[in-house]
């Protein structure tokens, strides 16, 4: 459903001169599978779903997502996903209710399937209590409701969530990712961003690891555990960050190795 | 992994082409959003429904306090005064003479009443300065009634008054006239004493008589005021939903949330704009609503003296509804477009200031004196508008049908660049996700070295852009006289092509791009393209000294203009050919080129900047040529300049074109008097100087327009729109792929 292949993206910054956001990124996302993005902030993460959403244009490389080219096709993705991120934020002068209609209508759907689909939804993610209530009067969560169903709205085969559970209390974001194993049961291809390494333990099918603008590695959990010989999966991030950290300032393309060689206990400080 | 993979084949695309039903999905929801706003709804409704009654209040107010001012003026020496006519009666002046008001207070002072050490001089100013009297009269010793002593010097009554102050000018003027008036007394009574008949001192009488049917008069008025108020808050109401709408949904992140919707962005203009045009078009009219009732019932109440206004004559006033249409929707999209390129609200109000100005002059213009709609000023956008409104609401219908394709077509011109330029705005990410840096003068000063590139970037051209016509403005300033020999020419010609025109696109280049060469766009285009420019330059020439003609009758030159460069063409004439052909056409078309079509074109045309390379270019090429008619011309020329140079992608046969057109022109002259066989077939010399003959003329437009289509089969070598803004980074030749082999 998604494939990434040698994406980049550059900016001119006043301070670090010309930026490397996103170097030469490659992976690729299955139907009915969650794709975690894990990494600190400024690792590239937003900037990668932002390119695959259509909102920012790559400087090279390629992606297609549901079959459509990201450069070329930009408004057939932007009918087939739904896109979360903690800077989509909804508008304060429209109800619940009004908002996810609005979507629905710019997705051309029909008043009456979108009623119906509209109170699916409404059901499902309990936010009947608040589908008169202005944007501008709902807590977080309700806001973070509101985006999901707007994303939702359409039933895309594509869902991208960036960084969505970020400053949502516990038992909504616990809410949050038992919407998104739902979604994967019902055979959508979701990406998930985050920094937050327990959700991408307890949700994620394949995890890639990135860090300043790169995948260090990518697999299931059980492939990096075994590729890296670590069970703790907190020490293998820190172990993998700062053994690229250090690859930075030698010779990095020695220090490649470890893609194809997983690298002997020793190697990782920790 | 891959058997995981789509591979859907791209399905045939639905039309990218905005959907109706969409853009107004888009329209009704910024509606909505904008009138449940209440800050918006103060500014567009209530505040023009207060505005004017609270105006006018406060205004009636004002009138009253100064009013109740009372005058006072010091009167010295009325000891001087004898005789006939009485200007004094006790503590005032005589009820002949006094203006019907109470309040002005005479102090009269003898010559000698002043306090030890003072003289009459320094207690005048001390008075004054001091602000004790508004104004003090002196009255000399030598006044005298009998004024038959010739021989002495005419006595001057001298009235002491402060220019800074407002009640000491208002005391001048009402003192003048009592003073005039005695005079005319006092020179009648003369008169009499004398036996001559008084008729001879008004040998007619003077009346006017207004022929203007009543409902002009009353339309004169409102024809002035009311499309000027429109204007005004058709740009304010257009100004405050256009940031809202854009910087600060950016603001709030909402921008994005619709930017990654199945809406285009084409739709999200068109819906915006729909929004912001409705808004500024219901400020305007709410706000000449309430101006009109509140006005008319202010009229009625206290009646102004002299001006009747009655209520505006309806149809006309449906003209000026549609001439609003357009004039709000080029406000809103020139709004929408510099808002987007605010991150904030607060961002947004510094950057639609500038446009305000920028706006304002054009509004302003109409208002002047003697404007009036003709050729010359239907082609001012916004101005032209207004002008013909006026024409219209003034009932002058056949002024206005004539010059109505010409507005028309400067106001959908002017549309159309303004929506084309929101459209850019939101299709560039720059613009939409530039991220919010601190800025910081050593940080900036190394980033410019460090990330220099081939060519200028889009602000290093717009900061080269405005060095030079600032420098030009200035260098104007400073060279007054106009030069006497060729050595005169040659520094007035030489001194600013190259030191205020080349020398920063030069030094820019130098400094600031990595390969001079590059940035001046100094490549070698198509070789045929060389020589065709040397003959769009010749058979462009005739068409080029008809359009001069032409701009010359419709913007006419001022007489004084026209003296100050009488000299200046008689030495074209006289000097050595080959002098003047270099001065005149050698070093301005290689001075200019390089800089306008060289370095600013070339930092302009980057990340798909066409258009606006063209278009920039040619104004700022026009307006460095300083003489309003002359800049029209060259900002024509421009274009054409611009269009080549987009594409042959060189300057090379721009240095061509513009030399040939320049040499022609300062050689036409010389050529008609060559004598040399066969020219007569192209020129004539008529009264107004040289012309071309009227079937080459007609014959070179054909040659020319095959030129220039010779250009528009052209395509640049090099796609410098697309331009790589990005060199390959230092990791890109590593194998970088990590996509681990699962």
């Amino acid at each position: 459903m998604i494939q990434v292949d040698q994406l980049t993206k550059t900016y001119d910054d006043l301070s670090r001169g010309r930026f490397v956001a996103v170097d030469h990124v490659s992976f690729s996302v299955g139907k009915g599978e969650i794709f975690g993005l894990l990494g600190p902030n400024g690792a590239g993460k937003t900037t990668v779903l932002r390119i695959l959403s259509t909102v920012l244009a790559p400087t090279s490389g390629r992606a297609t997502v549901a079959g459509y080219d990201v450069v070329s096709d930009p408004a057939a993705i932007r009918r087939n996903i739904g896109f979360v991120s903690n800077n989509t934020a909804i508008y304060d002068r429209m109800t619940a209710w009004e908002l996810v209609s609005y979507f629905g209508r710019l997705h051309g759907m029909h008043r009456k399937q979108l009623h119906t689909r509209l109170e699916f939804l409404f059901d499902q993610l309990r936010m009947n209590e608040f589908r008169n209530v202005p944007g501008g009067k709902m807590s977080t969560g309700m806001k973070q409701k509101v985006s999901i169903a707007r994303a939702m709205v359409h039933d895309p085969p594509v869902l991208i969530f960036d960084e969505a559970t970020l400053g949502l209390d516990v038992l909504v974001a616990r809410n949050l990712l038992g919407v998104i194993r739902a979604l994967r049961e019902s055979g959508k291809c979701l990406i998930f961003s985050t920094h937050i390494m327990s959700e991408v333990q307890r949700l994620c099918d394949r995890i890639a690891i990135m860090h300043q603008g790169r995948i260090l590695d990518i697999g299931t959990l059980a492939e990096l555990r075994q590729r890296h010989d670590e069970d703790e999966f907190e020490e293998l991030f820190f172990g993998l960050l700062s053994q690229f950290e250090n690859g930075r300032d030698g010779d990095w393309n020695e220090k490649l190795e470890f893609d194809s060689q997983p690298p002997r206990e020793g190697d990782v400080p920790s | 992994m891959s058997d995981q993979l789509e591979s859907k084949h791209p399905q045939p695309e639905p039309s990218d082409k905005p959907r109706f039903s969409a853009i107004v999905l888009i329209y009704v929801r910024e509606m909505r959003d904008q009138l449940r706003d209440r800050r918006t709804l103060f500014t567009i409704a209530l505040l023009p429904i207060m505005l004017y009654p609270l105006v006018g209040t406060v205004l009636l107010q004002i009138a009253q306090f100064t009013r109740q001012h009372t005058t006072s003026v010091c009167i010295v020496g009325a000891e001087n005064i004898h005789g006939v006519p009485p200007l004094l009666e006790g503590e005032a002046f005589a009820d002949k003479y006094a203006d019907g008001s109470s309040n002005l207070r005479l102090v009269i002072r003898a010559t000698d009443d002043l306090k030890k050490n003072d003289t009459l001089a320094t207690a005048t100013i001390r008075w004054i300065r001091e602000g004790t009297y508004d104004a003090v009269v002196v009255f000399p010793p030598n006044l005298r009634t009998d004024a038959s002593d010739s021989d002495e010097k005419i006595p001057s009554v001298k009235v002491f008054y402060n220019l800074a102050s407002d009640e000491s000018q208002v005391a001048l003027t009402r003192i003048s006239k009592v003073l005039s008036d005695w005079r005319v007394d006092w020179v009648s009574e003369s008169l009499q004493a004398s036996g001559i008949d008084l008729a001879i001192m008004e040998p007619f009488e003077l009346n006017d008589i207004d022929l203007a049917p009543e409902s002009t008069r009353e339309a004169a008025f409102w024809s002035k005021i009311l499309p000027f108020i429109m204007l005004i808050w058709a740009m304010t109401g257009a100004f405050y939903p256009a940031i809202d709408l854009v910087a600060g949904e950016k603001e709030r992140g909402t921008l994005e949330t619709l930017l990654c919707s199945p809406a285009l962005r084409s739709e999200i203009v068109w819906g915006k704009l729909g929004a912001v045009a409705s808004f500024s078009m219901l400020t305007a009219l709410l706000n000449a609503g309430s101006m009109l009732v509140t006005s008319s019932f202010v009229f009625q109440q206290i009646g102004v003296a002299g001006v009747t206004v009655g209520p505006p004559p309806l149809v006309p006033m449906l003209w000026l509804f549609v001439a609003l249409i357009p004039l709000s929707c080029l406000f809103s999209a020139l709004a929408l477009a510099v808002a987007a390129m605010a991150r904030s609200s607060k961002e947004g109000q510094y950057y639609l200031m500038p446009l305000m100005m920028v706006t304002l002059p054009l509004v302003l213009l109409p208002m002047l004196p003697g404007m009036n709609l003709s050729t010359g000023t239907s082609l001012i956008p916004v101005t032209g508008m207004f002008l013909l409104v006026r024409s219209l609401v003034e009932g002058q219908y056949t002024q206005a049908l004539l010059h109505l394709p010409m507005v028309i077509g400067v106001t959908m011109g002017c549309l159309w660049l303004a929506v084309t330029w929101a459209k850019r705005q939101f299709e560039n990410e720059a613009v939409l996700f530039g991220g919010q840096e601190q800025w910081e003068l050593g940080l900036w000063v190394k980033h410019l070295w460090r990330d220099r590139q081939p060519v200028a970037t889009t602000s290093q051209a717009y900061a080269c852009g405005a060095i030079i016509l600032v420098a030009l403005f200035f260098g104007r300033l400073a060279a007054t006289s106009v030069p006497i020999d060729l050595a005169g020419l040659a520094k007035m010609v030489i001194s600013p092509q190259i030191g205020l025109i080349l020398a920063p696109a030069l030094l820019m280049s130098v400094m600031l791009t990595t390969s001079v060469r590059t940035s001046l766009r100094v490549r070698w285009p198509n070789l045929l393209s060389l020589p065709m420019a040397v003959v769009l330059g010749v058979t462009l020439h005739p068409l080029y000294l008809a359009l001069g003609k032409w701009i010359e009758y419709t913007y006419p030159v001022s007489d004084e203009a026209l003296k100050a460069m009488l000299p200046f063409v008689e030495q074209l004439a006289t000097l050595p050919w080959v002098s003047v052909i270099f001065l005149m056409a050698f070093v301005p078309a290689v001075c200019e080129e390089l800089a306008f079509r060289g370095f600013i074109f070339g930092g302009l045309i980057r990340q798909g900047g066409r258009l606006r390379a063209v278009v920039v270019t040619a104004l700022i090429f026009g307006i460095s040529h300083g003489f309003l008619q002359q800049s029209i011309a060259a900002s024509c020329m421009g274009v054409l300049l611009g269009f080549i140079a987009l594409r042959t992608g060189s300057v090379l046969p721009c240095m061509l074109l513009h030399f040939t057109n320049n040499a022609l022109s300062v050689s036409v002259g010389r050529l008609a008097d060559s004598g040399l066989p066969g020219i007569e077939m192209f020129i004539t010399k008529t009264q107004a100087g040289p012309a071309y003959q009227p079937l080459w003329f007609l014959l070179s437009i054909g040659l020319a327009i095959t030129c220039v289509l010779y250009f528009a089969s052209l395509r640049s070598p090099v796609d410098e729109s697309n331009m790589a803004d990005v060199e390959p980074t230092p990791g890109s030749k590593e194998p970088a792929s990590q996509t681990a082999t699962v």
